[in-house]
C-alpha cells in the first residue's frame, strides 16, 4: 500500500508520495491530498464518479488527475474521496472510479496541484514523487 | 534546477539590496537581486525562494535583474514577492509568474468616522458586513449574476460594476488600471472558469483573505495622507482577496496547456510551473486575454464587496455619525502581470511586468495614475498579518528606476501553515485579538490559527527595508480594530 508524508513549505502544502505502481501512487496522491483537508475517516461511499483522463506524460496526468478531484470535491459542496478503482493507467491515460461523499468541512483550502519541480520516479520499490499545492 | 546559493556569493549593493551575479550559473541571463535589511536577507536562505528566483533569471527576455521583494518566501515556480519583467518582443509571459489567484490585490476605503464613533457599534457593524459579504470555503456571492453578465464582468471589469449600480465614478479612477484591462477576451477564458466564477461574484474566499475596519493611529506623511483622504484617528476599511475559483481554473488550465510550449519554442524551462510562452505568439496572447479578463473579474469582485460594505456602514450607522460614507483611497493588483513602458539604460522599452505578491508603486507624474494622485504618487496598500498593522505607502521615483515601479505586497510569510496550527491555536490567538480590542469573526478556528501573526515576518521591518531601500516611502499607518477572516 502506498503511503505519504507531509513536506515544510511556507506558504503551501507539499506531500512526499510512494506506491507500489502507478495505480497505488494516484491513489495514494489523491488520499493524501483530501486527508489534508478532511478527516478521511469520516467520509462516506455514498458517491460515486467516473473519470477517464489523457495526457502527454504522466505528471501533467497526476496533476490532471488531482485537479479534477478538487473540481468535483468543491463542485459537489465540499466533498471527498477515498476509494479509487482504475480501469486502466497508463502514464498518459486513465479510467477510473472515485468513491467518496459529503464532508462537513474543509479545513484547508487547496487551490490546485502545481507542476513546481514535479517529477514521478520509477523505483526498485514502484514509484515516487514530491507535489506542491497551492493553498 | 539551480544548485543552493549561500550567503557570501551575495554582493552587498547597499544597506537593503543583495545582488547574487549572474556568473553563479550560466543558464541566467541577469543577476539576482533581494531587497532587505540584513535579517530579511538571511531569512531568504531559510527556503527555496532564492532558487526559484534563480530560475526566473534563466527565462529568456528578462530584463535588468530577477527581483525580490523583502516579504519574499518560497512560492511554486516564482517566488512570493517577485519581480520581472521581459522584453514585449523576444520575452515570455509565464503563468506560474502570476500565480493561481490572479489580481489577488487590496482594497482601502477612507472615512471621516472618528473611532471613538464607532466603538458602540462595533460588533453590529462587523456582523453586519459579515452578513453582506459572504466569507469562507464555497460560499456563493453577494451578487446574481446571469451568463452574459460574466462575459461583461470579464472584458469590462468594474465598468460593469459602475452600470449596475455597485460603484461611484471615483472609485475606478482610484483603481489600477481603472479597475479595467484593456485587451481581456471572455472567449479565451474556460467555459469552467466562467461555471466556477459565476456563483462566487461579491465574496471573499479563504486563506489569506480578510476584510477589516481599522482606525489611523500615525501619520508619516501629512500632505500625501491628505491627499488619500487619511487623517488620524478616522476609520478605514481593508480588503484583501482576488478573482476566485475564476482565476484558479484560468491559470490551472493554461498552464496545462502552455506545458509543451516552451519546446516548440525553444524557451529553456527549469521548473514545469514556470513554463511560459513568448509574448506575441498566439498561446501567449491567449493567456494574457484571459488573465487580463481574470484581473477583470477580481477588480470587480472587490468593486462589489466595497459597495456592500458601504451599505452596511449605512446601514449601521446611518444617523449615529455625521458622516459614514467611505471614500476609495486605492486598490492594487499584487498577482499580475502588465504590459507597461519603462526606460532601461535610457531607452523606453515595452515590457511585461509580473509581480507575484509584489505590488506596482508609481512615481509621482507617472500617466497611468489618476489627476488626484499625480502630484503625490500611486498610494501602495501593504497589510500586515491579522491583527498587526498595515501601511499606506506611496511610490518612488527611484522604484521607477530599479524595480520597473515596484515593492512589498504584505508582511510575507515565515512558518508554513502546518508549524502555525502546530504553534498557535486558533481559539487563544481568538482569545488574544479580543485581549487586544480587536473583533474577529473567522470561518474556522484552524483557519485563523494558519495566519497567526507569529507565521509572518514583522511588517514594519519589511517596510523598513522597502523605503530604507527607496521602493517606496511612509504615509500613513492603520491597525486593525475588527477583522472578518475568510
Amino acid at each position: 500500500m502506498g503511503r505519504w508524508e507531509e513536506l515544510e513549505h511556507t506558504a503551501d502544502l507539499a506531500l512526499h508520495l510512494w506506491g507500489v505502481d502507478l495505480a497505488d501512487l494516484f491513489a495514494t496522491a489523491a488520499r493524501g491530498m483530501f486527508a489534508l483537508l478532511v478527516d478521511l475517516e469520516h467520509i462516506p461511499l455514498t458517491e460515486e464518479r467516473w473519470f477517464a483522463l489523457q495526457a502527454e506524460d504522466v505528471e501533467i496526468l497526476l496533476v490532471d488527475w488531482l485537479n479534477e478531484l478538487l473540481y468535483w470535491g468543491e463542485r459537489e459542496e465540499l466533498a471527498a474521496y477515498k476509494e479509487f478503482d482504475f480501469v486502466e493507467l497508463t502514464p498518459t491515460s486513465l479510467q477510473v472510479r472515485v468513491r467518496g461523499g459529503p464532508a462537513t468541512e474543509y479545513h484547508g483550502y487547496i487551490k490546485a496541484a502545481t507542476f513546481h519541480n514535479l517529477e514521478v520516479r520509477a523505483t526498485e520499490k514502484g514509484y515516487e514523487t514530491e507535489i506542491v499545492f497551492d493553498t | 534546477m539551480a544548485r543552493e546559493a549561500h550567503p557570501q556569493e551575495f554582493e552587498r549593493i547597499n544597506e537593503y539590496t543583495w545582488e547574487l551575479s549572474r556568473l553563479f550559473d550560466g543558464r541566467m541571463n541577469v543577476p539576482v537581486r533581494i531587497y532587505g535589511n540584513e535579517r530579511i536577507f538571511e531569512q531568504a536562505f531559510g527556503d527555496r525562494s532564492i532558487q526559484q528566483l534563480v530560475n526566473v533569471a534563466m527565462l529568456p527576455g528578462i530584463v535588468r535583474y530577477a527581483m525580490a521583494m523583502p516579504d519574499m518566501h518560497q512560492g511554486y515556480g516564482f517566488p512570493i514577492g517577485g519581480v520581472a519583467a521581459f522584453d514585449y518582443d523576444g520575452g515570455i509571459i509565464s503563468p506560474g509568474g502570476v500565480g493561481y489567484d490572479i489580481n489577488c490585490g487590496v482594497r482601502m476605503l477612507a472615512s471621516a468616522i472618528y473611532y471613538e464613533e464607532i466603538v458602540p457599534y462595533l460588533e453590529e457593524l462587523l456582523a453586519a458586513i459579515y452578513r453582506n459579504c459572504p466569507s469562507g470555503l464555497g460560499k456563493g456571492g453577494a451578487v446574481r449574476v446571469s451568463r452574459q453578465d460574466i462575459e461583461r464582468v470579464l472584458e469590462t471589469g468594474a465598468e460593469w460594476a459602475l452600470k449596475n449600480g455597485y460603484a461611484e465614478r471615483d472609485d475606478l479612477a482610484c483603481t489600477e488600471n481603472g479597475g479595467r484591462l484593456q485587451g481581456a477576451r471572455a472567449d479565451a477564458v474556460p467555459s469552467r472558469a466562467k461555471e466556477r466564477g459565476r456563483p462566487q461574484l461579491g465574496s471573499l474566499g479563504a486563506g489569506n483573505h480578510f476584510l477589516e475596519i481599522d482606525v489611523v493611529d500615525e501619520i508619516y506623511d501629512a500632505e500625501v495622507s491628505e491627499a488619500f483622504g487619511l487623517f488620524k484617528d478616522r476609520v478605514v476599511v481593508q480588503l484583501h482577496c482576488g478573482s476566485r475559483g475564476l482565476g484558479h481554473e484560468v491559470c490551472k488550465q493554461y498552464l496545462r496547456r502552455l506545458q509543451s510550449v516552451p519546446q516548440r519554442y525553444g524557451i529553456p524551462v527549469p521548473d514545469r510551473e514556470l513554463v511560459a510562452a513568448p509574448v506575441d505568439s498566439p498561446e501567449g496572447r491567449d493567456y494574457l486575454a484571459a488573465m487580463f479578463a481574470a484581473a477583470n473579474y477580481a477588480f470587480t469582485n472587490r468593486q462589489v464587496l466595497a459597495h456592500f460594505v458601504r451599505r452596511s456602514f449605512e446601514q449601521v450607522l446611518a444617523g449615529k455619525v455625521s458622516e459614514w460614507h467611505l471614500t476609495q483611497v486605492y486598490d492594487v493588483a499584487h498577482n499580475i502581470a502588465k504590459i507597461e513602458e519603462h526606460v532601461v539604460d535610457g531607452e523606453r522599452r515595452k515590457l511585461v511586468v509580473h509581480r507575484k505578491g509584489a505590488t506596482r508603486a508609481f512615481a509621482p507624474g507617472h500617466p497611468d495614475l489618476p489627476t488626484v494622485y499625480q502630484e503625490t504618487g500611486q498610494p501602495v496598500l501593504v497589510p500586515g498579518s491579522m491583527g498587526t498593522a498595515s501601511y499606506v505607502l506611496v511610490g518612488t521615483e527611484h522604484a521607477m528606476q530599479e524595480t520597473f515601479g515596484s515593492t512589498c505586497h504584505g508582511a510575507g510569510r515565515m512558518m508554513s501553515r502546518r508549524q502555525a496550527k502546530r504553534k498557535v491555536l486558533g481559539k487563544d490567538l481568538h482569545r488574544e485579538l479580543t485581549r487586544q480590542g480587536i473583533v474577529v469573526r473567522a470561518g474556522s478556528m484552524a483557519g485563523l490559527a494558519e495566519e497567526a501573526p507569529a507565521a509572518y515576518k514583522d511588517v514594519d521591518e519589511v517596510v523598513a527595508s522597502v523605503v530604507g531601500a527607496g521602493l517606496a516611502r511612509k504615509v500613513a499607518r492603520v491597525r486593525p480594530v475588527a477583522v472578518i477572516k475568510g
